[in-house]
């Protein structure tokens, strides 16, 4: 195998769940600072408008990533997500100063993109949770309103960081960038960042090629 | 290569090495979390409501918890009306229709109260300082017709509408108010003049406020249109008055 061949990394699967989501999460933030942050809710007004918006499109955000591991499609997406569960002494050593890294062969994922996937994916839950007790609980449950406020607003500024961080890792390392467009990342990326799914991967190239043999 | 372990095909860290489950316990962490501030959050704003907003105040943005108001306009800008051409009418089935300048609504008798504003979707501002006339002095100046049953209200912005009952409208904590936060209502606010339903969750104050139709029927207002309830009493039923 030459160092210079593509590598599948992201389903079609994958990409649309990603990026469907990633358009949704952009329309709640960009929303939701018009709810939230008075001298844009002054400027733009139609509050009305702008909440259905938001409501709409924040009960919609976990369509995607739902259809995607209920269907027989969702294979590698699930093993993808187990990755962000399952960490290992490289994914620790990601959060290290690079003079202080072992460098031992990493996963298909760092440690920081490990930690920030399980960070979004649990705070679009608690953000849904908070959000429908926000706009439809019973007038009764006003106390749990005040609450599911605080924890709301809370979220707005940690899923805004977040997602920023994300942007701008993602544009700083244009390969990874392209992979999520493309599906495919070279293999000379992989040797370098994540050895350790570069041997997964070449265990089932083998796999197949004995299968083609046979 | 035949003893790679079989976890290496399901995904995960290097092989020989027993995987730490950190997604699935940051994800229980940040749940449980959301949990206890849903639970305890009313608590939270209360003890730190002060300070929040005090930083707030600093850095122009507000703070969760915080005890400052948020600004709702439902059209694309909202009115800035002068305080020396506003008039509010007041028609509809009564005996002597109302055309009141600032000035008209400041002459009459004048009744203060501090008491929270407490908006359905959770947030609350405390002890918030409100000055005006009562509704109910203002209908009895009117003269509301026998058969009259409702109010309605409406905006300057030509969108925001509300309504209420006239046994509603008669309760002693319900403000035509021209004065809160202790200085005239600002525009943004709904200047010059606003309502102020101390027992309803915020949206019944319909700001902007420039004409009450007395009729026989509650026509649900904006918010109402969008599925909020028409009888907004604060956490369910009617209190009794919340002014002492």
């Amino acid at each position: 195998m030459s160092s210079d061949t593509q590598l599948a990394r992201f389903d079609l699967v994958e990409r649309l769940v990603h990026w469907s989501t990633a358009i949704m999460m952009l329309t709640l933030i960009v929303t939701g600072a018009i709810l939230y942050l008075p001298a844009l809710a002054l400027r733009v007004g139609h509050r009305g408008l702008i909440e259905n918006i938001h409501v709409i499109t924040g009960l919609s955000l976990l369509g995607p990533l739902v259809l995607g591991v209920v269907g027989p499609w969702r294979k590698r997406l699930i093993k993808d997500l187990r990755r962000f569960d399952r960490w290992g002494a490289s994914d620790f050593d990601w959060f290290k100063s690079s003079a202080r890294r072992s460098g031992l062969p990493r996963d298909k994922f760092n440690g920081g993109q490990k930690i920030e996937a399980a960070f979004l994916g649990a705070a679009m839950v608690a953000a849904l949770v908070t959000g429908v007790i926000m706009r439809f609980a019973p007038s009764s449950w006003i106390t749990w309103a005040t609450g599911a406020t605080l924890v709301h607003d809370a979220l707005f500024f940690a899923i805004a960081a977040a997602v920023i961080a994300h942007i701008s890792f993602a544009l700083s390392r244009p390969d990874q960038l392209v992979s999520m467009v493309n599906g495919r990342i070279s293999r000379a990326w992989a040797k370098a960042h994540a050895g350790a799914w570069l041997s997964e991967v070449e265990v089932s190239e083998v796999e197949v090629s004995e299968v083609e043999v046979s | 290569m035949a003893e790679q372990p079989e976890q290496q095909s399901s995904g995960g860290p290097v092989p020989g090495t027993k995987p730490v489950h950190v997604g699935r316990r940051t994800v229980l962490g940040i749940l449980g979390l959301a949990a206890v501030g849903i639970a305890v959050g009313a608590k939270v704003d209360n003890a730190l409501g002060g300070v929040s907003s005090a930083v707030s105040n600093a850095i122009g943005v507000p703070l969760p918890g915080d005890a400052d108001f948020r600004y709702y306009t439902i059209t694309g800008s909202y009115p800035v009306i002068p305080a020396a051409t506003y008039e509010l009418t007041v028609e509809g089935m009564v005996r002597e229709p109302l055309r009141l300048s600032l000035a008209d609504l400041r002459s009459m008798k004048r009744t203060a109260l501090v008491h929270q504003f407490q908006c359905v979707t959770g947030w609350v501002v405390p002890d918030v300082h409100w000055e005006g006339v009562l509704l109910s002095d203002l209908l009895e100046r009117a003269g509301t017709a026998p058969e009259a049953t409702a109010l309605r209200f409406f905006s300057a912005d030509g969108a925001y509408t509300e309504s209420l009952t006239l046994s509603q409208a008669h309760r002693p904590d319900i403000l035509v108010a021209d004065k809160m936060l202790g200085t005239n209502v600002t525009a943004d606010h709904g200047g010059p003049v606003r309502l102020y339903v101390a027992p309803m969750y915020g949206y019944k104050s319909i700001k902007w406020l420039n004409r009450i139709e007395v009729t026989n029927v509650v026509v649900p207002g904006y918010w109402e249109d969008n599925g909020y309830p028409v009888n907004a009493w604060i956490g369910g039923s009617a209190p009794v008055s919340v002014v002492p």
